[in-house]
This record gives structure tokens, sequence and C-alpha cells, in this order.
């Protein structure tokens, strides 16, 4: 899924200072579930606005309203309606559904409440982490199913570097050696040997350095 | 006529920690105004019904829960202090002042000590003044 963090309500503030009435827009997928903008915060972010223009003695109206997805333009029509009667929209989606708003409503300021952060995974409860760079050319049949693209700081394709202690990345010694876990998987599948085969450099055409991707499903298109 | 300032204290209980609002001093000194919330568990305390509390005119919101280790669903105390904690900071980044806002251990039927507390609550709110959000 896609991880996000809220903004701070001072930046949230001075973004959204110059509207009187505002949509706050959340997302009950991906941002739900890392706390950043489904229903809950909403709510909250809500009623921390409307304190916070209350104690400097100014006005805001604010609607609440949360979509399943604001990436898809099924769910986007059901906001409609709400965008219409409002003069700015705080969208607490990751950076695509706050674009896919925009798209859609051309007169809106569409303005971003959440920082997207990364694809990642619920590890426990309020723990997320970093799983995947979309690079756009999937390895991880050969790794075992541990990403040294998005998990190795250095993004080694044949093995850990020097920096590896203990199981620990020198970077930071929260972080797990993604080559330690290679190697762990890999003996646990008997597969260590996909490691005698040499990983030519990555192709990063395939991830964004190659620009704007477009997936096209003609298959779907009508 | 100039209606008199009179503090305003939201008090959010677990029923298994306090349920005896009405032995509280509050028709007696009339020196505040209570709106008691009873909740099953300290748990259902949300971030928004804390906030919602000071929108609704609060000057001050306490939360009585259970002492830790004493919870009847293990954890509900444990959550309502971190919820706690987050709406302080929120309070403190929009200027309202996270010291609004508090969280205490009540043993269940220590009316007493319950007493204390809102005393203690109401001092605090007597050296902020009003809330400057009401």
């Amino acid at each position: 899924m896609i991880v996000g963090k809220q903004k701070s309500i001072a930046e949230i503030r001075e973004i959204v200072l110059p509207y009187k009435k505002l949509l706050v827009l959340g997302c009950g997928t991906c941002v739900k579930t890392c706390f950043a903008g489904g229903e809950d915060e909403v709510a909250t972010l809500s009623s921390a606005l409307r304190l916070s223009f209350k104690k400097d003695g100014r006005s805001i109206y604010i609607e609440e309203l949360t979509v399943e997805r604001q990436c898809e333009d099924e769910f986007i029509r059901e906001a409609a309606v709400a965008i219409s009667k409002n003069t700015a929209v705080l969208s607490l989606a990751c950076g695509a559904g706050v674009q896919a708003i925009a798209r859609r409503f051309a007169n809106v300021p569409v303005l971003p409440g959440v920082n997207t952060t990364f694809i990642g995974v619920l590890e426990k409860q309020g723990l997320f982490t970093e799983e995947c760079l979309g690079c756009g050319d999937c390895q991880l049949a050969v790794f075992g199913g541990v990403c040294p693209v998005s998990r190795c700081a250095k993004k080694l394709q044949n093995g850990p570097c020097g920096g590896s202690r203990n199981g620990k990345c020198e970077i930071n010694p929260d972080t797990d050696c993604a080559w330690q876990q290679i190697i762990t998987r890999l003996t646990a599948l008997g597969q260590l040997d996909n490691l005698r085969k040499y990983n030519p450099p990555k192709d990063w055409r395939t991830s964004h350095a190659g620009g704007p991707r477009k997936l096209v499903r003609e298959d779907h298109v009508i | 006529m100039i209606k008199k300032y009179k503090p305003q204290i939201t008090l959010f209980h677990c029923i298994n920690a306090f349920d005896n609002c009405a032995s509280l001093p509050v028709s007696t000194g009339g020196a505040f105004e209570l709106k008691p919330v009873k909740m099953a568990c300290s748990s259902m305390v949300k971030d928004v019904f804390l906030l919602r509390a000071f929108e609704a005119g609060a000057d001050a919101v306490a939360v009585f829960v259970c002492p830790e280790g004493q919870c009847r669903y293990v954890e509900g105390n444990i959550r309502a202090k971190k919820r706690v904690n987050f709406v302080k900071n929120l309070l403190d980044e929009i200027g309202l002042s996270g010291r609004r806002l508090s969280l205490h251990n009540v043993e269940c039927g220590d009316t007493e000590n319950a007493v204390r507390i809102l005393q203690q609550v109401l001092s605090d709110i007597n050296d902020m003044g009003p809330s400057p959000a009401k």
C-alpha cells in the first residue's frame, strides 16, 4: 500500500488560509490504513483546524467527507456535490489521489494534506516499512522475496557491502541488512545457488528515471 | 447583561475507573460546570471526541482511566493514554495548550481522589484562563 504522513497543522493552516469554505476529503484505502487520511483523520484534522482558526478570531466553514478511493473516477464522482459547494479541497489522499481530484475539477484548488512517503507494508500496529520502489522490473524470485532495490541502502545486486554488521546496516543500526535477509531466506529455501548467477547493473529505464510511466491494457481499453 | 464566566470541564471517564459523578462537587460549590461523558472503557476515547469537547466550549478536558495493569480490557487505558498524548501535542501546535487536557489513573470507587483531581484541573484553568477557542 501507499504509506503517507499527515502534514503538520501549521503547514496545513498556511495552505488553507486563503479559503473560507473548505472540503476536507479523506481516502478510505491506503492512507486510512496508515492513519494519515481516513475518516478518523478527516474528523480530527477538521476539528483541529476549526479550533485553530477560532482561537485566532477567524472563521472557516469545513465540510468533511471520505470516499473509498480518490484515485478512481467511480469514487471521485461521489465527492462531486461536496466539491461544488466549497471553494477549495484539502485532500488527505496520496499524491495520486490529489492529482486525480485536481484533474477532474479544473476550477477548484486541490491542496495536499499528506506527504506521500513510500510503498510499504504494515509490519505491526503503528509500524510501516518501505518494501518496494516501483522499479518496474521485479526480481524478487532471484532474491528469495527480499528486495535489495528498496531495502538495501546501496541497492546492491550481487551481495552485501562491507558495512553489514550482525545483520544490521551501517547506515542505521535499526535497519536490517537486506543482504543478510536475502542469504538467510535463500538458505532456508535451499536456493542459495541463485546467487552464483551474476546480476547485471539495474536498468533504471523501467523505473521513474525513465520519466512518468504509463500502463496500457489494450484488452481493457474500449 | 454580561454572562459570568464559569469554567467548563468535560470529563471522559471509564465506568470501571469511576462511576459516581453524582458525588462530585458540581452543584454544591458551583465553581465550575462539569460535563461527564461515560465510557464502557477508556479506549473508546478517540482523538476527535477530545477535540470536539473543546469545540463545544470546554476550558479543560480530563480523562479518568483505570490504573495501569488494571484495565478490564487489558490495554484500554494504555491506548487512551497514547491518544491523550497525541491530542495534547495537537493542542500545543494549535496554540490552545496541551495542559488543558489531562489523563488520570483513578482507582475504582476512589471518589476522594477524583474530587482532588478535578480541583487541580480547575486550579490549572484558573491559571490559564478561559479557552481562547471558545
